[in-house]
């Protein structure tokens, strides 16, 4: 079943990659292939490998588990709020408020995962930004620890 | 000492004891590359000189924000940092050239402030060191003879620079750069090694690149270098195009900006520094260690040249085919 | 002879007081790295470059710093592959394949050892291939035209998907979605911009980095999460900690054979430690035939990659000296390196640079016997580091992946990206399909796409020019050979079963 739906998701990728790569044309161009026809082939072959988990579902073994949807929504939630906070919010206190439900979705308690947080978030800052000189965004804390 | 030194050295000072976060404290550069690439060179080379002229307290702080030859870190500047004084931001002549063909998104040349330049590269015409073709007459005449027996080699796609560079070379033969033979390489070291290889038979490239290949034992010949006077250093002998009669210019310029936002009087300041810090010696060093020919000019000087040549290429564009970005 | 002397004037340099530091202290960083999901050897030479150069090391203690991160990443890589299944960098893709099999039937510490050891031979033939082929190899490798690379890239995919034998399909499906993903962004021929949507953060295409880190480490913690409650993650290493003889010698050829194979990829400029250990892997899976258990912790299925992608690393150190053309990404970044000193690497470097090329050779040999010492009696030290809670190691892989992606692209749009394309491995991993296939048909699209369309350029269009020289008749006969054989064979195995029963 799930199979099925991968194969249509392929189809409908193909379809899509199809539609947009048909405008692609060069204003000037100096080659027999241009760059059209590469992603038109690719479209083609996801549509066929499509189709094909479409016509011919694999046994069914995997599929999402659904007693663990809720962590797994909670992680996931995390991880873009993380990605989206990362600059705002600046490196420490992000990973701080990224650890805290990653953290207890892997079993920590909330002090166990809080007191990670902080710990790697600000260990992390200072062996990056200050030891090896990646510059990373300080955000709301930029008045304590400089940068921005 | 004179007066503005004084008062601005008492003014970094004041800025140092009371951690007033003055366009000069806790500097950043924005190499809109990765880590290693042209922009970082530039970054590096501010960031070196910067120091060691004690322009700035601590070290400039480099970040990496690759995309589209700067696009990328244009936007980011422009929509969500406009205001950030102490950051400054790599450009070049490459971003300039994507800026005219509406490769930066919704923004144009106006919506940044320019504000230094430190150093140029300059188009040079590049052939085989044994090939028949001994000046920019001998190719011009040559791609007339017959179009299709001189293909054009490049490190980078068309509308790029060097597609640009032999486009103006065609066209100065009298032929619609859409006729020319053009391959596209992965960067200049490929096309070199094509050229090398006869494979192409002119590499529309740049002079630093040439001279360090040329060191490399690369066997090649510079026919012609786009500048409007002849280079320092080992192409010093080389003839500039407008001097075998061919008005082609193509400067490279390598420089920076800061956001909209920023101050009058914070943009003042960095314009200043570059300036007094393009004037030491330390610096030209370094800029000469970086395959950089001198071009210096800063604030609103800087502005209007950078604004007139985005200008130029956008009519170059038109003229070509291409597509561009309409001047708001 | 000239070699020789060549060789004893870089052993000079490299041993050094300062430059032995500095190599030990690359292979231990490089190590970790490479042990840790989500960051390899790009990731480990691009930040420490910058490092090298502010601490004002000369070029060729800075370029000793980065080789020996970068062959200790490819060391380092297999740790957590075969503790965690997780490969710790893209190289160590195939060593999980088999080293956690051994890892969960208590054999951890002999994979451990065994793969340190293959790493060694590896790195070291490599290494002695370097110094006796540069200028020869180098040639060679000049002789693949677009055509052939062309070939040579379907020829790689062709393995990959032969090699995941249950799975085909998916297997074929992973590939060209990485395909795909690589077409995204500015067309290098034609300038156009292709999948972007309009949006500039894309005009570069979708970072190498965001997508491994997407797809390995962010997914990773998903599916973490839901085997965490059935236990299963970091394995402890209990029983034996080092290889036997017996396994030494059974061993013996496939590792010799892989590490040839992989200099030799290595050596290719573009082709890395990624194609060289998916094709050693498969080629000793195949030579081993029915015999073989791969796939469930077969040790030979842990020797080859990880003998074939420190050889490769190490193999591509020779384009980049010999041609200035950099045989990996990691390289690509030493190069960068190199221009901050002002030293182009090309034709003439061995010549005018002779310190700085044997140097790096000679410590080369240094750094690796540093590597095996630290690899295989101190191995506990660095699982320590893997022997966090699960509640804390999830957080911090999240946030080095995080800051990985945010070091090379400072930008929001990235790390969303990242969570994205996590999301989508997460969903095809859920739903069986390999990972390995996507990287590698992300790694390989552009040079394949583009050597595909130069090829034709050369002839206008005819498509004859790929089947024209006899390395590129080789290479698709290998090719089609890697396709239709397995699934022959596992018809005949079937066959024959039916048969016994009847």
């Amino acid at each position: 079943m799930s199979d099925r739906i991968l194969g249509a998701a392929c189809l409908v990728a193909g379809a899509g990659m199809a539609w947009a790569a048909q405008d692609y044309a060069a204003p000037i161009s100096y080659e027999p292939v241009g760059p059209r026809a590469f992603p038109l082939l690719l479209a083609g072959l996801m549509a066929l490998a499509g189709s094909w988990l479409v016509a011919r579902p694999g046994p069914q073994g995997f599929g999402l588990a659904r007693e663990h949807f809720k962590t797994i929504g909670l992680a996931a939630a995390a991880v873009f709020a993380y990605a989206a906070l990362f600059e705002t919010f600046g490196f420490p206190l992000a990973t701080t408020v990224m650890a805290l439900p990653v953290g207890m979705a892997f079993g920590g308690s909330w002090k166990q995962s809080l007191a990670g947080g902080v710990v790697m978030g600000f260990a992390f800052y200072l062996m990056f930004d200050k030891l090896l000189d990646v510059v990373l965004p300080t955000g709301l804390l930029s008045f304590v620890l400089g940068g921005r | 000492m004179n007066r503005k030194a004084a008062l601005m050295t008492l003014v970094l000072a004041c800025a140092a004891a009371t951690a007033v976060a003055g366009p000069l404290d806790k500097t950043e550069c924005i190499a809109p590359a990765k880590p290693g690439g042209g922009f970082d060179l530039t970054c590096k080379l501010a960031q070196s000189s910067l120091m060691q002229g004690k322009f700035v307290a601590d070290p400039m702080r480099i970040t990496y924000m690759p995309g589209g030859i700067g696009a990328v870190a244009y936007n980011a500047i422009v929509a969500q940092r406009p205001a950030e004084a102490n950051t400054i931001v790599a450009f070049s002549g490459g971003s300039l050239l994507n800026l005219a063909q509406g490769k930066f998104g919704r923004y144009n040349e106006n919506d940044v402030h320019w504000l230094a330049a430190v150093g140029s590269d300059f188009g040079a015409i590049i052939v085989a060191e044994g090939s028949p073709l001994k000046s920019m007459k001998d190719l011009v005449a040559a791609v007339k003879a017959d179009p299709t027996k001189v293909v054009f080699g490049a490190g980078g796609t068309v509308g790029s620079q060097d597609w640009m560079k032999a486009a103006l070379t065609a066209r100065s033969a009298g032929l619609n750069p859409k006729s020319m033979r053009f391959v596209a390489f992965e960067g200049g070291g490929e096309a070199i090694t094509a050229l090398q290889g006869g494979h192409v038979q002119v590499y529309s490239g740049d002079a630093s690149e040439a001279e360090q290949q040329m060191k490399a034992g690369a066997k090649i010949r510079v026919l012609a270098v786009m500048s409007d006077k002849r280079l320092e250093g080992s192409l010093a002998g080389v003839p500039t195009a407008k001097e075998q009669g061919f008005d082609i210019e193509w400067p490279i310029i390598r420089g920076f900006y800061v956001g909209p936002k920023v101050s009058d009087a914070d943009y003042k300041v960095w314009a200043d520094t570059f300036s007094k810090m393009m004037a030491t010696p330390e610096f030209n060093k370094l800029r000469v260690e970086r395959g950089l020919f001198p071009f210096a000019k800063t604030g609103p000087e800087l502005d209007a040249y950078v604004k007139a040549r985005v200008a130029y290429y956008r009519t170059l564009a038109k003229d070509f085919g291409l597509n561009v970005a309409v001047a708001k | 002879m000239d070699t020789l002397q060549f060789l004893l004037g870089g052993f000079a340099v490299a041993l050094t007081p300062q430059n032995l530091m500095v190599a030990a202290t690359g292979a231990f960083i490089g190590t970790i790295v490479g042990m840790l999901p989500g960051l390899g050897p790009i990731n480990g030479v691009a930040i420490l470059m910058p490092l090298a150069f502010a601490l004002k090391l000369p070029p060729e203690t800075a370029l000793i710093l980065l080789a020996a991160v970068y062959m200790g990443c490819e060391y380092g890589g297999r740790i957590s592959s075969i503790l965690l299944n997780v490969p710790g960098d893209a190289g160590a893709i195939m060593t999980a394949l088999d080293g956690h099999p051994m890892a969960k039937n208590g054999l951890a510490g002999v994979a451990l050892s065994i793969s340190a050891w293959s790493s060694f031979i590896g790195a070291l033939i490599a290494t002695v291939g370097i110094v006796l082929f540069a200028p020869l190899l180098a040639r060679w490798a000049l002789a693949f035209g677009p055509a052939e690379y062309f070939a040579l890239m379907c020829f790689a995919f062709a393995c990959i998907t032969g090699l995941m034998g249950d799975a085909p399909v998916k297997a074929a499906l992973a590939a060209v979605i990485g395909l795909s993903l690589s077409t995204v962004g500015l067309d290098s021929n034609s300038g156009v911009y292709r999948f972007t949507g309009g949006d500039v953060h894309l005009s570069d295409g979708i970072q190498f980095i965001v997508v491994v880190i997407g797809v390995f480490s962010v997914s990773e913690i998903l599916l973490m999460l839901e085997q965490h409650r059935s236990s299963a993650g970091l394995i402890h290493i209990s029983g034996r900690k080092l290889f036997n003889l017996k396994e030494m010698a059974f061993t013996w050829w496939c590792t010799l054979r892989s590490s040839v194979v992989g200099f030799v990829v290595g050596v290719l400029p573009g082709a890395g430690a990624t194609i060289a250990s998916a094709m050693t892997y498969s080629m000793e899976k195949r030579l081993a035939g029915p015999d073989g258990h791969f796939g469930d912790g077969d040790i030979r299925g842990v020797a080859a990659p990880e003998a074939a992608n420190n050889a490769s690393a190490a193999g591509s150190f020779v384009p980049m000296l010999t041609l200035g053309v950099p045989g990996s990404g990691t390289t690509a970044v030493m190069v960068g390196a190199l221009s901050l000193y002002n030293i182009t690497p090309g034709p003439a470097l061995f010549t005018q640079n002779p310190t700085l090329v044997w140097g790096l050779i000679a410590s080369l040999f240094i750094a690796n016997v540093m590597l095996l010492v630290i690899n295989i009696p101190m191995v506990g030290v660095f699982t320590k580091v893997l022997r966090l809670p699960n509640w804390a190691l999830a957080p911090g892989i999240l946030a080095v992946s995080a800051v990985g992606v945010f070091s090379v692209h400072a930008t929001t749009f990235d790390l969303m990206l990242m969570s994205g394309l996590g999301m989508v491995g997460y969903l095809l991993r859920k739903q069986g399909m390999p990972m390995a296939p996507l990287i590698l048909g992300f790694v390989l699209g552009d040079l394949m796409e583009q050597n595909l369309r130069r090829a034709l350029s050369i002839t206008n269009g005819e498509l004859g020019i790929l089947v024209e020289s006899p390395i590129s008749i080789g290479l698709w006969i290998g090719a089609v050979a890697m396709v239709v054989v397995p699934p022959l064979m596992r018809l005949r195995a079937h066959r024959m079963q039916a048969a016994d029963a009847a």
